[in-house]
């Protein structure tokens, strides 16, 4: 009966040390990100104008979010352009990343190819991605620089222009470069995700496929691809969380010009929350539509790219491992 | 082992008998939070050596971004009186304005400053430390008056310009220094520029502004900025300038004469901070210019070709300003508040001090009778100035430019005319009306404390 009890004791305090142990990590949380996150949804309902508004605001209710959706006022143009400014460098940095990292990384773990060296470009590719986004901003606006600076001065030795090209008066030029940036930082990131992916893959089923005769392609298609689909949906959502949020490149490097072209929706916030009159309400606003519109895009990747009924989805498994058997 | 333990108590005592003796002393504590060293550093040299009733804890956030102001506003906003909270904060010239039209700052004449005492700073940083119903909330240790810089040689070989004199009677108003800019071009084929940029004369410009960006709680388009348009447009369109931006590689080729700029507009710490060690290619600022000419040999750049003139208006650039805040001076005991206005009052209108503070430093100081004390012992002639007289024109400047122009959006709506207006329409993008529509949109949806038509 003792000895029972003692042991009932014992678990009892184990897992009461096991709370302990992940207190910090939940009170951490609590402070720093839930507890901002209900405050920002309050500013949003709120008149909170400036720093000294910022506690002692009323709530004037779903004004805020009138604005920011009413096609006549200033912010709702300001607003929706800056997200389609975001979705386009979003795009042309995302689809390159993705297609890049998707064949480096079946390059990588290709028992075929076995290339020599792989560490060292795997450390090369995942480099920028350990330099801070800042430092790179910064970086690229003195490459760049006009009149004089690097990239003008070498074309121009080379011939390809005899005058300096003002690189960051161009809509394309500016959104390329920070779309190429974001490509380039975030390329081993990715590719380094896939690569754990696909080495997850059981290697019996490309022993099959290698049994079968099947082709490189067809292996990457056929097998592959489908196999890693959980991995692409946190790849994807994670990109498209990361890249709705963009903020430190466009805002070192071009501060959202020309014309505002480069002028991301988290940069509209950050300007509507810190520099003017610190309009706080109309910021955090932006931020609540900015978060439904990341949930909606990220319930969307999960819908499109996950079987949604478990049922086919056995079927389709099946008629996969036909189709190779088949072959 | 005894000896450990005597060792041991030995320490003890001495301890114990050092936070007796700190206990005894009644010490004024006071928090300073800054944005630099640079006011620790004077405070630590000159003041807290003769003040030893003081007990002073600093704190430095650097202004990367909004850091500073992020500070700032997240304490006073939230818990003002705290102890943690400054005492004295110091205000950069971008954001001063931003605080001392809010209650968080505090009414210098609280802590017991007086007209008279007041009186003797530069009418343009005083100014530009009182909120719009006049009340003094901050005093500048540093007056940074303008001038434009330009080098004598190129001024000779094209223009025929022998004398600083001469000089200032090719730019003394904008029109003449068009033309002076044209004939330059003409004169030199094209090589000499009058400025590296059209942006670069911005902060001299705008003084010539008869109201500032708010007029009655409306945003209001000065007559003088359409001209500063159109007079930029003609020195971007004729080729007049280098076509670089202030602090780019261009500004500083042309600092150190690898490209023939005639014109820099520089406040006080640009002569000393910017153009001196940008002058040669491998000056050392932490050398003194003896040493460094004896480094440098014949490759001493620019140094000595320098000049300086008024230009064609009074302007300041900078300062750094001394505040209170409002909710602890509200709080504190007499014996604080006089160490508080005992400390500010040292640091930026103690005539003796800034004397002495003026020798060692170069700098050039806020208050207007500490200044003319400095001319009157002889000036300060500037070897890298051809033996020219830095204080002579900056005193000048320092009186006549008009610190009531600023208001506290100053920083976010240069920053947006200069997007929106100056960049597109100089550089041929669009016309003058489609810019100031987009500027003012900007403007609207930004600051909608204050109204735009």
């Amino acid at each position: 009966m003792q000895a029972a009890a003692g042991k009932k004791h014992k678990s009892v305090s184990y897992s009461h040390w096991g709370y302990i142990f992940i207190a910090p990590f939940f009170i951490t949380f609590l402070i720093f990100q839930l507890y901002p996150i209900f405050f920002t949804f309050r500013t949003s309902v709120t008149d909170a104008v400036g720093w000294q508004k910022i506690l002692n605001n009323n709530i004037i209710g779903f004004e805020n979010f009138r604005q920011l959706f009413d096609s006549n006022s200033l912010v709702s143009g300001m607003f929706w352009g800056a997200l389609w400014n975001t979705i386009i460098i979003w795009f042309f940095n995302f689809v390159p990343q993705l297609g890049l990292a998707l064949i480096l990384a079946s390059w990588f773990t290709d028992t075929r190819l076995r290339l020599r060296g792989q560490g060292f470009f795997k450390v090369t590719i995942f480099m920028p991605n350990i330099i801070t986004a800042a430092t790179i901003g910064m970086l690229f606006m003195s490459f760049f620089a006009y009149p004089i600076g690097p990239v003008n001065t070498l074309i121009q030795t080379l011939g390809l222009s005899n005058m300096p090209i003002e690189y960051f008066r161009s809509t394309a030029w500016s959104r390329g470069l920070i779309s190429f940036i974001q490509w380039w930082m975030w390329c081993g990131n990715t590719m380094i995700i896939m690569i754990a992916g696909i080495s997850g893959i059981n290697p019996s089923l490309f022993e099959a496929a290698l049994v079968d005769g099947c082709s490189s392609r067809q292996t990457f298609w056929k097998i592959t691809l489908p196999l890693i689909k959980p991995i692409l949906v946190y790849n994807l959502t994670t990109s498209l969380v990361g890249g709705l949020t963009m903020f430190d490149i466009p805002h070192m490097m071009t501060q959202g010009q020309p014309n505002n072209t480069t002028n991301t929706v988290a940069r509209f916030i950050y300007m509507q929350g810190f520099t003017g009159s610190n309009n706080f309400n109309m910021a955090s606003a932006a931020s609540v539509v900015l978060f439904g519109i990341i949930i909606v895009g990220s319930l969307l990747i999960r819908y499109i790219l996950n079987d949604h009924d478990p049922k086919p989805a056995v079927r389709h498994r099946d008629a996969n491992k036909k189709e190779v058997a088949v072959k | 082992m005894k000896k450990v333990l005597a060792l041991i108590l030995a320490c003890m005592l001495l301890v114990g008998c050092m936070s007796f003796a700190s206990a005894e002393g009644e010490k004024v504590k006071l928090v300073v939070w800054s944005f630099t060293n640079e006011l620790q550093t004077m405070i630590e040299k000159y003041y807290l050596p003769n003040h030893p009733e003081l007990e002073i804890q600093f704190q430095i956030y650097p202004t990367d971004g909004h850091a500073y102001q992020d500070k700032v506003d997240g304490l006073l906003g939230s818990n003002a009186t705290s102890e943690e909270a400054p005492d004295i904060f110091t205000l950069e010239a971008a954001f001063v304005k931003h605080y001392v039209e809010m209650d968080w700052t505090g009414d210098l004449k609280d802590i017991g400053f007086t007209d008279e005492e007041l009186s003797v700073a530069f009418p343009v940083m005083a100014q530009i430390g009182q909120n719009s119903a006049g009340v003094q909330k901050g005093l500048s240790w540093q007056s940074t008056p303008g001038a434009l810089m330009y080098r004598a040689s190129l001024a000779e070989k094209y223009l025929g310009v022998k004398t600083p004199e001469e000089m200032q009677e090719k730019v003394k108003d904008w029109d003449t220094f068009l033309e002076t800019a044209e004939a330059l071009k003409t004169a030199s084929e094209g090589a000499c520029k009058m400025v590296v940029g059209s942006g670069d004369i911005w902060n001299a410009y705008q003084y010539q502004r008869s109201a500032g960006w708010v007029v009655d709680g409306k945003l209001n388009i000065d007559d003088e900025l359409l001209d500063f348009e159109e007079l930029c447009k003609t020195l971007e369109q004729d080729d007049l300038t280098h076509k670089g931006g202030a602090w780019s590689e261009v500004w500083f080729a042309g600092m150190r004469g690898e490209i023939e700029t005639l014109c820099y507009f520089l406040p006080t710490w640009g002569l000393h901070y910017t153009l001196k060690p940008h002058c040669a290619e491998g000056w050392n600022d932490k050398l003194s210019d003896e040493d460094n000419l004896a480094a440098l040999g014949e490759n001493i750049g620019t140094y000595g070709d320098w000049r300086m003139v008024d230009g064609p208006v009074a302007y300041s650039w900078g300062g750094t300003w001394m505040g209170i805040n409002a909710a602890k001076a509200a709080t504190a005991d007499d014996a604080k508040k006089a160490a508080m206005h005992d400390l500010i009052y040292f640091f930026t209108l103690n005539d003796e001090f800034l004397t002495q503070y003026a020798a060692d430093s170069g700098d050039f100081v806020g208050s207007a009778k500490a200044v003319e004390t400095i001319l009157a012992n002889g000036g300060t002639p500037n070897p890298f100035l051809g033996g020219q007289d830095h204080y002579a024109i900056f005193a000048s400047a320092a009186a006549l430019a008009n610190g009531s122009l600023m208001s506290e959006y100053d920083a976010d709506i240069n920053d947006l005319w200069d997007k929106f207006v100056t960049t597109p329409y100089t550089k041929g993008e669009k016309d003058l009306d489609a810019c100031l529509a987009d500027f003012k949109e900007q403007v609207a949806a930004t600051i909608t404390t204050i109204t735009v038509e």
